[in-house]
């Protein structure tokens, strides 16, 4: 009985160390792809700096707003692994975002109708009328909000208009290094994952070899 | 899951930083708190653990991207951090390249197979 449940727990264990050995031979075939990705993106953002000049590529020509166009997402699997993965923020994002910009940034009056005015007391008559008329009709000047729609601002027009190629060579290099980790992050999650498994069942099946020498020296004594 | 989802932070040399930010993973807060740190040579190893820290602690953040180099620099924090979100990532620098065996994740899996494991 507790040979069959010992080789059942070794076949575990060998199944959990094949599936911890090919997670760690993909993280590391992505880590080669990662790293000669990032690496062309380096020799693009040279090659760039180089035609426009050393300091036009550079932390300085950071904009001062500066809107994530990236996200990525994490989702708890039911195994308890994270799957993350990238996303384009969507222009209505970035609308959010100006509302909540606009709305603490506004100072001053938002009216934009016509204030009232002091007219002359010339006749009695004529005012009374002009105030009923505005008792009336004073319109409740409701403000009226202009909102600047400006689009996601591309990174790469903080380096200038005109950019060489080769900075938006590296851009896409860069774009796809931003997708290659996420994966990585996800495989390495998992990775985590599989080791503590494989733990448990390791210490699960020494357990199970304690128990035989315990089991066949009661069978001798029977 | 609902919303935009996480930012993608990066702590890293200048050319690291500036091609993340042109991949479109920039973003400075209503706070003026950016999700990156371009560490030149004057940055204080304090200055990196502290911001790395607070990387850790801001929920808005799924990845974190650091230099292999600077890595070294704080591993005590990162090797403290056990937690799936945010995922840290090692990545190479350009005058360092990357050093599996320097890891944090790789080391933990290869510490698999000690006798610790077993205790």
């Amino acid at each position: 009985m507790v040979g069959e449940k010992l080789d059942g727990s070794a076949l575990l264990v060998d199944e959990k160390l094949l599936h911890f050995m090919d997670q760690l031979e993909l993280l590391e075939e992505k880590r080669v792809a990662l790293n000669s990705l990032i690496e062309q993106g380096w020799l693009s953002i040279s090659k760039a700096r180089y035609s426009m000049g050393n300091k036009q590529v550079s932390a300085l020509q950071y904009a001062s707003e500066i809107e994530p166009l990236v996200c990525v997402h994490a989702r708890t699997l039911d195994n308890g692994e994270v799957d993350f993965f990238t996303k384009k923020v969507e222009q209505s994002c970035s609308n959010e975002t100006e509302k909540d910009t606009s709305s603490v940034e506004d100072i001053g009056p938002q009216e934009e109708g016509v204030r009232r005015r002091i007219k002359p007391k010339s006749d009695k008559t004529n005012k009374d009328a002009c105030e009923e008329e505005r008792s009336e009709k004073t319109p409740e000047v409701t403000p009226v909000r202009q909102k600047e729609h400006s689009p996601q601002q591309d990174p790469l027009k903080w380096f200038g208009i005109l950019v060489p190629q080769s900075l938006k060579q590296a851009q896409s290099s860069f774009k796809q290094v931003i997708e290659l980790s996420a994966e990585i992050a996800t495989l390495q999650t998992a990775m985590l994952k599989t080791r503590q498994e494989l733990v448990d069942s390791m210490k699960n099946k020494q357990a199970l070899q304690e128990k035989i020498p315990a089991a066949q020296s009661d069978q001798t004594v029977e | 899951m609902a919303g935009r989802g996480k930012l993608i932070a990066v702590i890293g040399d200048e050319d690291t930083c500036t091609g993340f930010l042109l991949g479109g993973i920039g973003e400075l807060n209503k706070n003026r708190k950016p999700n990156f740190l371009v560490v030149e040579k004057d940055t204080s190893i304090t200055e990196i653990e502290e911001t790395f820290k607070s990387f850790l602690a801001r929920n808005d953040i799924g990845i974190i991207l650091i230099n292999q180099f600077i890595a070294e620099m704080i591993r005590h924090a990162i090797d403290a951090h056990m937690q799936s979100i945010p995922a840290v990532l090692e990545i190479p620098s350009k005058e360092h390249p990357y050093d599996a065996s320097k890891d944090s994740i790789l080391r933990r899996a290869k510490g698999m197979f000690s006798a610790e494991d077993f205790r």
